[in-house]
């Protein structure tokens, strides 16, 4: 999966969301997403997803335009919203169900199982998922992810609602991801454990791209462009 | 995955749903049956005047009802966002427009399986043979009804004063509906048949398969994250 | 969008000029050259008004669906601003309709309102059209509101036909056919002055017509510069 954005932008309204951005991202790159509250980062993601139309500017996979109509292209995007996305009124197994069959990946009982099992949560297969703790439910993300197997993931601050185990169980799954050639995107203020999986780094601020580069070690630029917003500066 | 399956598999999920909690349809019940009462102290008439009166009262009755209805249609996905998983996903959305509209459907057919023989029973009508062909054309109402409003109920999800202006937006539009299907009913009470209202009958069956297909075509637009 | 150029206003000013022409014109038939009518006296000289401007509300109307679904096609803002300015004076030629046939059914009727097809008619019109109006100021996200304002435009007008049909039979299937209508076409009893008045004043609503939409268009157009000015001013 290759993904190229250009001059993708998005006004809200009176405000520029997103000013013209260009990018270019390889099959398994782990692009760490990065800024200040209100820099953009949520909208290129929902524009990513194709929640969004852009104002301007176009997305292309794997050499296909993202538009309103674009059912298979969105069959291979993922954006894995914390602890969102689930019926509360359904229980575990029957969202895992209605999803896997919805991206039309649908499994034998046993599948569905197997999925729970790898993320912890196979005793509460029956129990309704508004039960359910935000750990908890974001495990069941990742489960349902798992199963979808996207090209493309984004991922929205999943850090805040993950506890030790979780966010084991979370890098190892993006890890696989990238390792099967898909391409992960997370915007996080988690920057060390961010930067720590990248492959890439792009900051946004204030709407534009300030940064975008690919992770070396040392990473003294990084630190730079990291610190021209930060109070204090540094990682 | 095709279209029928997709909105096979989004109507059963909105089902199972509905069935465990029961909420729209029994509102939409006792909604009904109340509006019943409240006719009767209106119209304080003798019954054959009532027959008459039969196809518009229940029509009216009905027209709140699915507004109800209408303004449940998209509970489920108001939790956890579940609207933008569902957009986000490979879902045709002339699918979400079956579903929903199926869903509505399903619903206000529950209801009036229960309240028109209510409605018999309560103003001691007598024509109980005619009511299988009443119930067919008020269910091609139905119909209508739920096509015009799904596509009205996803325009306004996101208004102010949503409640409001989907009934202001909604009923002028349906007025063929509401005109065909009454009509329609009079005639079966009157004549126990069809044939002088066979054109509103193709009226009704043309509203509904024009505005049907166009809400497929067309719900793309309509809904947005 | 650049602010009209010199040519632009002195084109309007024409159009303007000539609607007033034609206004003036229009009125000196109808209410000076042609005779009055046989059975109605000069009463029945509101039709010189009440005519062009159901004619001018369905012209309105079709061009809310026009924009409307080039709107939707192509998502110009210009299309929009046509059609909010063309529902705008659809209602309003709409509501001036339906005065002018109050005003014409009290002496010939000797009511008010009476619920004869066209009538009821024109009153669905205006329920669906100032619901369209109302749907726009409802909806606080700008695209959302176009978008949504765009459906109803394109539903609205394709169940024109429907209601039609289903009021005239209606009232024609009930309703004694001894009462006076004033919808019997013109040119099945007319004087030939009368014809010409009516095609005069109906030229006048139409210059009329089309000035009104170009400086409420211009309005439009004007809230849109406001706000790229803003955002630009953001920047």
């Amino acid at each position: 999966m290759r993904l190229i954005v250009n001059q993708l932008a998005k006004a809200y309204g009176f405000l520029w969301a997103l000013r013209p951005l260009d990018l270019e991202l390889a099959p398994g790159e782990f692009i760490a997403l990065l800024g200040p509250n209100g820099a953009g980062k949520t909208t290129l993601l929902k524009l990513l997803s194709g929640l969004t139309m852009p104002t301007a500017g176009t997305i292309e996979l794997d050499g296909k335009t993202l538009a309103v109509n674009s059912t298979t292209l969105r069959g291979q995007i993922g954006l894995l919203a914390p602890a969102d996305h689930l019926y509360d009124q359904l229980t575990v197994l029957e969202n895992l169900r209605f999803f896997a069959a919805l991206y039309g990946k649908a499994q034998p009982k046993n599948g569905l199982a197997a999925a729970l099992e790898e993320v912890g949560l196979a005793e509460r297969a029956d129990a309704f998922v508004g039960t359910l703790s935000a750990g908890m439910k974001c495990r069941l993300s990742i489960a349902k992810w798992r199963l979808l197997e996207p090209a493309l993931l984004l991922l929205d601050e999943p850090y805040g609602v993950l506890d030790g185990n979780g966010v084991d169980l979370l890098e190892e799954f993006l890890r696989q991801q990238c390792a099967k050639g898909h391409i992960v995107i997370m915007a996080s203020h988690h920057v060390s454990r961010a930067v720590a999986l990248c492959s890439r780094a792009l900051i946004l601020h204030q709407g534009r791209l300030s940064f975008n580069q690919a992770k070396q070690s040392p990473w003294p630029s990084f630190e730079i462009a990291f610190g021209d917003f930060l109070p204090s500066g540094g990682l | 995955m095709t279209l029928l399956r997709q909105t096979y598999l989004l109507l059963g999920k909105d089902l199972l749903l509905e069935l465990r909690r029961r909420d729209s349809v029994l509102t939409m019940f006792f909604f009904g049956t109340l509006l019943l009462f409240v006719f009767h102290f209106a119209f304080d008439l003798p019954p054959d005047k009532i027959a008459e009166l039969a196809p518009a009262l229940l029509w009216l009755a009905f027209l709140f009802t699915g507004t109800l209805g209408l303004a449940q249609l998209f509970q489920a996905e108001r939790d956890n966002h579940c609207l933008d998983a569902l957009l986000l996903s490979p879902l045709d959305r002339g699918a979400l427009f079956l579903a929903k509209t199926g869903l509505n459907f399903v619903l206000m057919f529950v209801v009036e399986l229960v309240v028109i023989p209510l409605f018999w029973v309560l103003f001691n009508l007598s024509a109980w043979n005619l009511l299988p062909r009443l119930f067919l054309v008020t269910l091609l109402g139905t119909l209508g009804f739920c096509v015009l409003g799904t596509i009205t109920a996803a325009i306004t999800l996101r208004a102010r004063a949503r409640e409001l202006l989907l009934p202001l937006v909604l009923f002028p539009l349906m007025i063929p509906v509401i005109l065909a299907t009454i009509r329609c009913m009079e005639s079966i009470m009157r004549t126990g048949a069809m044939t002088e209202a066979m054109p509103w009958l193709r009226l009704l069956i043309g509203f509904d398969v024009i505005f049907l297909t166009i809400g497929i075509l067309i719900f793309d637009w309509v809904i947005e994250s | 969008m650049a602010q009209p150029t010199a040519a632009v206003k002195k084109r309007k000013g024409i159009l303007g000029g000539a609607a007033l022409l034609a206004i003036t014109a229009g009125l000196c038939w109808s209410l000076v050259i042609a005779p009055p009518d046989g059975y109605q006296g000069e009463v029945q000289r509101i039709m010189y008004l009440h005519l062009p401007s159901i004619l001018t509300a369905y012209l309105s109307y079709f061009l809310v669906f026009i924009g409307s679904g080039m709107y939707l096609w192509k998502r110009e803002k210009k299309d929009d601003l046509l059609a909010h300015a063309a529902a705008e004076l659809g209602v309003l030629f709409t509501a001036l309709t339906i005065v002018e046939g109050s005003i014409w059914g009290k002496p010939t009727w000797g009511v008010w309102w009476t619920w004869d097809a066209r009538l009821t008619l024109t009153a669905i019109l205006l329920l669906i059209y100032a619901g369209y109006l109302m749907l726009r100021s409802l909806i606080d996200d700008e695209q959302r509101a176009a978008s949504a304002a765009a459906i109803l435009g394109i539903i609205g007008f394709l169940d024109i036909p429907l209601i039609h049909m289903s009021v005239y039979w209606w009232r024609t299937l009930h309703q004694p056919p001894s009462i006076l209508r004033p919808d019997k076409k013109p040119w099945e009893t007319v004087h030939p002055a009368m014809l010409t008045a009516l095609a005069v004043s109906f030229v006048g609503f139409l210059l009329l017509y089309f000035y009104l939409l170009s400086l409420r268009y211009r309005v439009g157009e004007m809230r849109q510069e406001i706000k790229a000015l803003r955002l630009e001013r953001g920047a």
